[in-house]
């Protein structure tokens, strides 16, 4: 603010005024940085930061996003596992049930061998129904199928090749479901055909199985090949999701130190303005006040 | 030889001129805080003798008093249109930051609730959707989060399009308030010829023309050349607009609302002879930049972030397959912020599968999904965009800032000029008062005198 050559009261009055307002503008925008706690409240208040503030929370949200993903795929993995891991069990007893079989007590007895064909039948259904396990009405080993199961009581493959993923991260996308022909098997050779050999192979043709036995460790071997991998997916799921869900808290301090006040230097700062402030107030009462006409009597 | 008579003639013009001169000292304190009052002061000049010698004229070579030659008003027309020139562009920066301030409050950024966060939640319900096919109740949510998405960009252009036609009403308010102004300033003028000519005191309509033609000047950035004969030219763009005691009028044309604006911008014309008024600072100049270059660049970049988003979703939505196995239709309908909005509320119409056959694959929906930070895409547009709105609103308020300094100076040192300071008009007070009581004396030493000569010469 230059002085004019020449002051008046009101030029003065006008000055002292200008300087108050911008005085107290400071202080009010100091204020409404500390009422509301954020550094920017419109655009204009740093533009840069505005875009990087945005793209923050963008990132933020798609962030959620992906530990979201990450929650719902290990859900559909663990139910993958429980169902692979129950499988393995079941040919393991198969395997012992064939064991059983070709061991020299039953091989000679029909009897014997119908009641652990019977038990092999068992085996078959309760593999049928971990086939068709079901995770929130959809069948985790038939693909994108819309069908309400992967496999017919025949043993025939209902699901499509389509497989269940999750985006995890940017790019990176990960299979929750596990492949019913990988496993149980489609068409000719799959584990429900196999069992139903074994059974009848128990009951009239003894001789064969050894090499049942055989394809029974081929098909075991598929199982735990799934199961390894399922797990592997699951720890690189639960991986990812940690790295989002870790990414989220730095994106938030980003954020913070973006868009929110430094207390203590606002708090200084509104100290600071709220003493020119006062400074102001009292010179302009002094400078404001007399004139010669408080002093002619 | 001398008048016996002549000292009481020069003393009482002496008495009159002091008591015009504390009138006007008067006059000044009253008007000390009249908004636009300029001091005055009453000129006082010694009467001589007769400056054409005669015959028969004698003079003593005593003058014969004192009289009041004019009442002079103190004004400095260089500081009046510097002040002119800095309150045009003050009120043209002040429009403009006024504008950007309602963009800002419409953007809403950054915020939990703003297009971003619309845009953001939109991506996060492709991604729902995902993560369950076959679940209609995800479906429906990403159709809503769809609908409040485009009914957001919708605002946004309503929001713009309801400002333009705001700030064409208050365009169309300011030119009649020119054209009223000019009308009064021409009818000033001639007021004050007149009163020149009759050596009548035009001072008070001449700070009233003053107070008239700044408003003049901050509504339209006119400038005024006082003229030999006591009128003042107004000209705008150098055209005027008030001539001695004649006006012209302005009239606003062009299209009538944001829709039309691109095609028929406004103009300001002359009414008489249909040219372009050129108008570079004052409201009227901030009024006319933001309905023809800020208002309608801004809604064209919020078209921009419609189409893209809609071209960028349709194209891929079309890619793929919906709940019932049918090919996807376009997901936006419109491609612009005015037109845009989801094409469907069926919930099974989300294309979500990228296989053919109504699977449940969620495929095309995480390819969806991923377009939320592609280059070039919606998001990116409108980040842009905010970032934009943010710098220039910044440099408009930084330069009004700036500018209200200068405006104070400006006025600052018109009253410097004009203002009437009290302390001087106090001691002018005792100035005029002491003058007028040593002519009083001079009276009474005159009157002692001639008592002496009537009453006591030669009696008794």
């Amino acid at each position: 603010m230059t002085t004019p050559i020449r002051a008046t009261q009101r030029s003065v009055a006008a000055t002292t005024l200008a300087g108050l307002q911008g005085n107290l503008t400071r202080l009010a925008g100091l204020q409404q940085q500390l009422s509301t706690g954020r550094l920017i409240s419109q655009p204009s208040d740093s533009p840069g930061g505005t875009a990087a503030a945005m793209q923050i929370r963008d990132d933020i949200s798609q962030m959620r996003q992906y530990v979201r993903n990450a929650d719902d795929g290990k859900a559909w993995l663990g139910t993958v596992d429980t169902a692979l891991t129950g499988s393995v069990t079941q040919l393991q007893q198969a395997r012992n049930l064939v064991l059983q079989g070709m061991s020299a007590g039953s091989a000679d007895s029909p009897a014997g061998r119908e009641a652990i064909a019977l038990q092999i039948d068992n085996v078959r259904g309760a593999l049928f129904g971990l086939a068709n396990t079901m995770h929130v009405g959809r069948p985790i080993f038939g693909g994108t199928t819309a069908a309400g199961a992967a496999y017919e009581a025949d043993g025939t493959y209902l699901g499509d090749s389509g497989s269940v993923q999750r985006t995890v991260a940017a790019n990176t996308r990960v299979r929750v479901d596990a492949s019913g022909p990988a496993t149980f098997g489609d068409g000719p050779g799959n584990v429900f055909d196999l069992l139903s050999q074994i059974s009848a192979d128990l009951r009239s043709n003894p001789a064969n199985l050894g090499a049942r036995l055989d394809e029974l460790d081929t098909v075991m071997q598929r199982f735990q090949a799934a199961e390894a991998d399922a797990g592997a997916r699951y720890n690189q799921l639960d991986l990812l999701g940690q790295t989002a869900s870790d990414r989220i808290t730095t994106l938030q301090s980003q954020q913070s130190q973006l868009e929110d006040i430094d207390l203590p230097l606002t708090i200084t700062e509104l100290q600071l303005q709220q003493t020119a402030y006062q400074a102001a107030l009292s010179a302009t009462a002094k400078v404001i006040q007399p004139s010669l006409v408080d002093f002619l009597r | 030889m001398v008048s016996t008579f002549s000292g009481l003639g020069a003393t009482l013009s002496s008495l009159f001129a002091h008591r015009a001169a504390m009138d006007a000292t008067g006059q000044n304190v009253a008007n000390a805080n009249t908004d636009g009052y300029s001091r005055q002061r009453v000129v006082m000049q010694s009467v001589g003798g007769n400056t054409v010698p005669a015959m028969f004229s004698t003079w003593t070579g005593v003058g014969a008093g004192v009289t009041v030659s004019s009442v002079q008003r103190y004004r400095d027309a260089f500081l009046d249109s510097q002040a002119r020139i800095q309150h045009a562009q003050g009120s043209y920066l002040d429009g403009l930051n006024s504008v950007y301030g309602q963009i800002q409050q419409l953007l809403n950024e950054p915020t939990d609730t703003g297009i971003q966060s619309q845009l953001s939640a939109f991506w996060s319900s492709w991604q729902d959707v995902t993560n369950s096919p076959g679940d209609l109740a995800a479906r429906s949510a990403l159709v809503q989060t769809g609908v409040t998405l485009a009914t957001g960009l919708n605002a946004a252009h309503q929001g713009l399009a309801s400002m333009w036609s705001n700030v064409r009403d208050q365009l169309t308010s300011a030119v009649n308030e020119v054209n009223n102004l000019a009308g009064q300033v021409a009818d000033l003028n001639q007021s004050v010829v007149r009163a020149n000519q009759a050596g009548l005191p035009s001072n008070e309509l001449a700070d009233q023309r003053d107070r008239m033609v700044m408003r003049l000047s901050e509504l339209t950035g006119a400038a005024a050349q006082p003229q030999t004969d006591g009128s003042l030219t107004v000209t705008i763009g150098g055209s005027a607009l008030v001539s001695g005691a004649t006006s012209r009028q302005l009239v606003v044309g062009g299209g009538q609302s944001l829709e039309q604006s691109s095609s028929v911008p406004v103009s300001l014309r002359w009414s008489d002879t249909g040219a372009g008024v050129a108008v570079s600072s004052g409201m009227v100049a901030a009024r006319m930049e933001t309905l023809n270059a800020t208002v309608p660049g801004y809604s064209a970049s919020f078209d921009q972030v419609a189409a893209v988003l809609a071209q960028t979703v349709n194209d891929q939505h079309q890619a793929g397959y919906d709940l019932n196995g049918n090919q996807g239709e376009p997901f936006f309908t419109g491609d612009s912020a005015a037109s845009i909005a989801v094409a469907f509320r069926d919930p099974a119409l989300v294309a979500a599968s990228a296989q053919p056959g109504g699977n449940l694959d969620g495929g095309n929906a995480d390819a969806i999904a991923g377009l939320a930070g592609i280059s070039g895409g919606a998001d990116l547009t409108y980040r842009n965009l905010v970032a934009g709105i943010g710098a220039a609103a910044q440099s408009t308020q930084q330069r009004a800032s700036i500018q209200t300094t200068l405006v104070t100076n400006a006025d600052a040192a018109v009253t410097g000029a004009s203002g009437v300071n009290l302390d001087e008009e106090m001691t002018n007070l005792i100035l005029y008062q002491r003058g007028y009581e040593a002519a009083a004396r001079v009276m009474a030493t005159v009157d002692s005198v001639l008592d002496t000569l009537i009453n006591h010469t030669g009696v008794g």
